[in-house]
């Protein structure tokens, strides 16, 4: 068995929602080796969002720890956690969330430009991706200029122009209508037999089965690995 | 990457659009009137020491009253002042009150000693006659034309100053600036006779308004001023004061500035303002792009980067107000002084001040103002949790 890209060692995560305690996640064991494509699955509330959060660095366990390549990052500051993110993890999310007033291109020369990547390298890397997913003559146009599948290919795109070592995808086709969403799936699929590391996000037991493995979320555990 | 964090901050300018505008339209009214007002000010500052240098000139020095009471007179001997060397030429200025009869009238009345000399110091003692002619012999007096009137008597006329007859040459014109050059009287109330024909009348120690001193080229200044003082001492005058063309321009610049930065003050106000416009748009714009933030910090945005984003687009308004504020408060400017020319006629030309420490100044403050305003809400915007941005609806 290869060693963990990423691996939760009895986290837990609690929310203040003002008085009230919220724990999201109840002591989690869970490791992602490379060429892994999970799901997590659970009905909403069930901690997969947080789940996701957690092993894309965007957020901090209450108890419990995060290794990253076998290093702790529980205590690594935020500048430290951003540069992770920025160069080892793609992230797509339900609501595309593309920059409205950014074209297809700019938004996925994005995460390069973080990176300090020179504009000729950030250009050609973005326009290659891009094209790779089919979205070649959609380069200049913006998000509201395209369908809820293009922009959510332009995310894909954006995840992926990295390269990263792990892609979470946190409900990605839940606002999509099926064939479209079927289609996302399909490259998610083809990106995992490349040797992509896929997390999928979802509670549509058809995304879900085009993992190779399905982790069911309640309460906050984990009680279920098909 | 700073100039692509800093495109992007235009981008969001521009969509933003009308509430842009409006933004910077605050900035604008107030950079606007403070370069306005300091641009007028620094032009008034500009025309006054001309017009110093033009009445007083910079080898000049003014013997007067202490606080430069001109109505109140100083003890000193002209003769003796030009008598120091180092001393080109001198005149003082001295008016007496005489018991005067006319033909219609008669009263105390002010009569000032005149000396052609003295239009050589005092553009106002250029004296222009309405009718008749100037003064030209022994026993001739000009009158004021109130005085005149007070009178009853015109030109051909005979008057009797203290019982010794004067034929009246000629009558005054009334001018516009009066008072300062006569020791705080009007030439219209005034009767002028010639200095020595003034002393006979009044043969008492001479008690003068003010005198102006010229000095000789090269001469130093600091060894006549110490020898001015020695004959005001000498005569017992413990009251009178020197003042120079350069203490004369420092008290007037400091007045103006003075006022200057009172008005600038309050412009300042406007600014702030604008300022607090700035600080509500960019509040408005991390709240509605707080999902924004959380996806630009998901994909690798940095705390730093998210800063610096939100306070380019608060600095870049400001720069583009006070841009803006700056060509608006010199055409502001530029008419209030065509219009206090208009108003007040005065004379010589009275521009409005355009100097490169402005036009900066101006830019830089306006910038700032944008930037700070903004630092609060960026310092929001950079410090969100990414979750907690990304499940902000």
């Amino acid at each position: 068995m290869s060693a963990a890209l990423v691996e939760l060692q009895g986290v837990t995560k609690v929310y203040r929602l003002g008085e009230v305690e919220v724990p999201a996640l109840r002591g989690v064991d869970l490791a992602v080796r490379p060429g892994d494509f999970l799901a997590l699955m659970g009905p909403s509330g069930s901690g997969k969002s947080t789940l996701l959060h957690l092993l894309g660095l965007l957020d901090r366990p209450t108890a419990g720890r995060v290794l990253w390549e076998g290093a702790d990052v529980t205590r690594l500051n935020g500048a430290r956690l951003a540069e992770l993110r920025g160069r080892r993890i793609g992230f797509v999310f339900q609501m595309f969330n593309l920059v409205p007033n950014l074209t297809a291109l700019e938004n996925v020369e994005l995460p390069l430009v973080f990176l300090g990547v020179p504009w000729r390298e950030r250009r050609q890397r973005a326009r290659a991706v891009l094209e790779r997913l089919g979205l070649g003559d959609r380069l200049r146009h913006r998000p509201n200029q395209l369908s809820g599948g293009q922009q959510q290919r332009v995310a894909l795109a954006r995840a992926l122009v990295t390269d990263p070592a792990l892609l979470l995808a946190d409900e990605p086709t839940g606002n999509l209508d099926s064939a479209t969403g079927r289609e996302i799936l399909a490259l998610l699929a083809e990106l995992n037999r490349q040797g992509r590391t896929i997390v999928l996000a979802t509670h549509d037991p058809e995304a879900a089965a085009v993992a190779q493995a399905r982790l069911r979320l309640r309460d906050g555990r984990i009680v279920e690995v098909a | 990457m700073l100039l692509d964090i800093l495109r992007l901050s235009l981008r969001n300018i521009r969509h933003r659009g009308l509430r842009s505008w409006l933004t910077v339209i605050g900035i604008l009214i107030g950079t606007a009137a403070v370069v306005a007002l300091i641009s007028v000010g620094q032009g008034l500052q500009r025309t006054i020491a001309r017009r110093v240098e033009q009445i007083v000139g910079y080898n000049t020095i003014l013997v007067t009253a202490r606080g430069l009471n001109l109505g109140q007179r100083i003890r000193l001997d002209v003769e003796a002042l030009r008598a120091i060397p180092g001393v080109k030429s001198a005149i003082a200025v001295r008016t007496e009150t005489a018991y005067v009869e006319g033909p219609g009238g008669k009263g105390f009345l002010a009569v000032l000693g005149y000396d052609p000399a003295m239009a050589e110091f005092v553009t106002e003692m250029n004296l222009t006659v309405a009718s008749g002619r100037a003064l030209e012999a022994p026993g001739e007096v000009l009158l004021g034309s109130r005085t005149a009137r007070v009178l009853g008597a015109e030109a051909g006329d005979t008057v009797r100053i203290e019982g010794r007859p004067f034929r009246v040459v000629g009558i005054l014109q009334a001018q516009r600036a009066g008072g300062f050059a006569t020791g705080g009287l009007s030439l219209l109330d005034l009767l002028v006779i010639s200095l020595s024909e003034l002393r006979q009348l009044f043969p008492g120690p001479e008690l003068v308004h003010y005198a102006v001193v010229r000095l000789a080229d090269r001469a130093d200044m600091a060894l006549v001023r110490e020898r001015i003082r020695a004959h005001l001492s000498a005569v017992g005058e413990r009251n009178a004061a020197l003042t120079d063309f350069e203490d004369l321009t420092r008290n007037i610049q400091s007045v103006i500035r003075g006022v200057q930065a009172f008005l600038a003050g309050i412009a300042g106000i406007a600014l702030l303002v604008g300022g607090v416009g700035v600080m509500n748009t960019m509040y408005t714009a991390v709240l509605e792009r707080t999902r924004e933030i959380g996806v630009l910090k998901a994909i690798g945005a940095k705390d730093s980067h998210v800063l610096l984003l939100f306070l380019f687009e608060s600095g870049l308004m400001g720069l583009a107000g006070g841009a803006l504020g700056l060509l608006t408060g010199l055409g502001v400017a530029w008419v209030a002084t065509l219009v206090v020319s208009r108003v007040f006629e005065a004379q010589g030309a009275f521009a409005p001040a355009l100097t490169a420490g402005l036009v900066f100044g101006s830019l830089l403050f306006a910038f700032a103002v944008g930037a700070l305003s903004g630092l609060f809400p960026a310092i929001r915007a950079a410090k969100l949790p990414p979750v907690e941005a990304l499940r902000y609806e």
